[in-house]
């Protein structure tokens, strides 16, 4: 039975964007609908440019893509999304 | 994935030869348009039906000179607006990998979670069932 999910947002937490408030709010909808508790990491996409990285998307169970461009690091928001398609995780770009 | 190596955004590299994402001919910031399903896809299985509204924020889309070459792989345009330009592209063979154009989450609600973000959550449950069965825990 699963209760708990580890969710990796790649994206800069921005608080006065409004697209980042609706990030968490939408995944807290979703999550009280299928009665899971979430654990939600926001993923700077200079944390995610190395290989060092591996580990911190490994924890997650999803990642989702967060809007807002230009990300700080490409590269790093690029390795998460190339995570998600090969190690088969759920992904959502939005 | 596709050979594509100078691969660019036009926000970030302009004068790049390969500009995949390209400036909108007219920005979608602030818009909410109609987006059709394809049939058959992730998005459709997730929304039930054919024609959906949602609420766009962003002036850079895909550039349509790069469509056929980046369908030609396992990625497939599984929403397109009435124009027929791409908003929501899948890996049909992949768990849950799914990407739009607009901005699902401002149209959510407690009352109504966006369905896509539902999808996306029980696939997640889906995987971390696999990987507690996995790892004995």
């Amino acid at each position: 039975m699963v209760r708990q999910l580890s969710i990796g947002i790649v994206g800069n937490w921005d608080p006065k964007r409004a697209s980042h408030i609706a990030t968490n709010e939408a995944l807290g909808h979703a999550a009280d609908a299928l009665a899971v508790a979430l654990d939600i990491s926001w993923l700077p996409t200079r944390a995610l440019d190395d290989a060092g990285s591996a580990s911190l998307l490994q924890a997650c169970d999803a990642l989702w893509c967060a809007p807002g461009s230009p990300y700080e690091s490409m590269a790093g928001a690029l390795r998460a999304i190339r995570f998600a398609r090969e190690r088969n995780r759920p992904f959502l770009g939005t | 994935m596709l050979g594509l190596n100078g691969a660019a955004h036009e926000e970030t590299a302009p004068d790049a030869p390969q500009l995949v994402i390209s400036r909108l001919a007219c920005s979608l910031a602030g818009q909410r348009q109609a987006v059709q399903v394809v049939p058959g896809t992730r998005a459709h299985q997730a929304y039930g039906r054919e024609r959906v509204i949602e609420a766009f924020r962003c002036h850079y889309g895909l550039n349509p000179a790069y469509r056929e070459v980046l369908t030609m792989g396992p990625l497939k345009v599984t929403g397109v607006d009435t124009e027929g330009e791409v908003r929501i592209v899948e890996l049909p063979d992949h768990r849950f990998f799914l990407t739009t154009l607009y901005v699902p989450q401002l149209s959510s609600s407690a009352e109504a979670p966006h369905p896509l973000t539902r999808a996306y959550l029980e696939a997640a449950v889906v995987f971390r069932a696999a990987r507690q069965e996995r790892e004995g825990r």
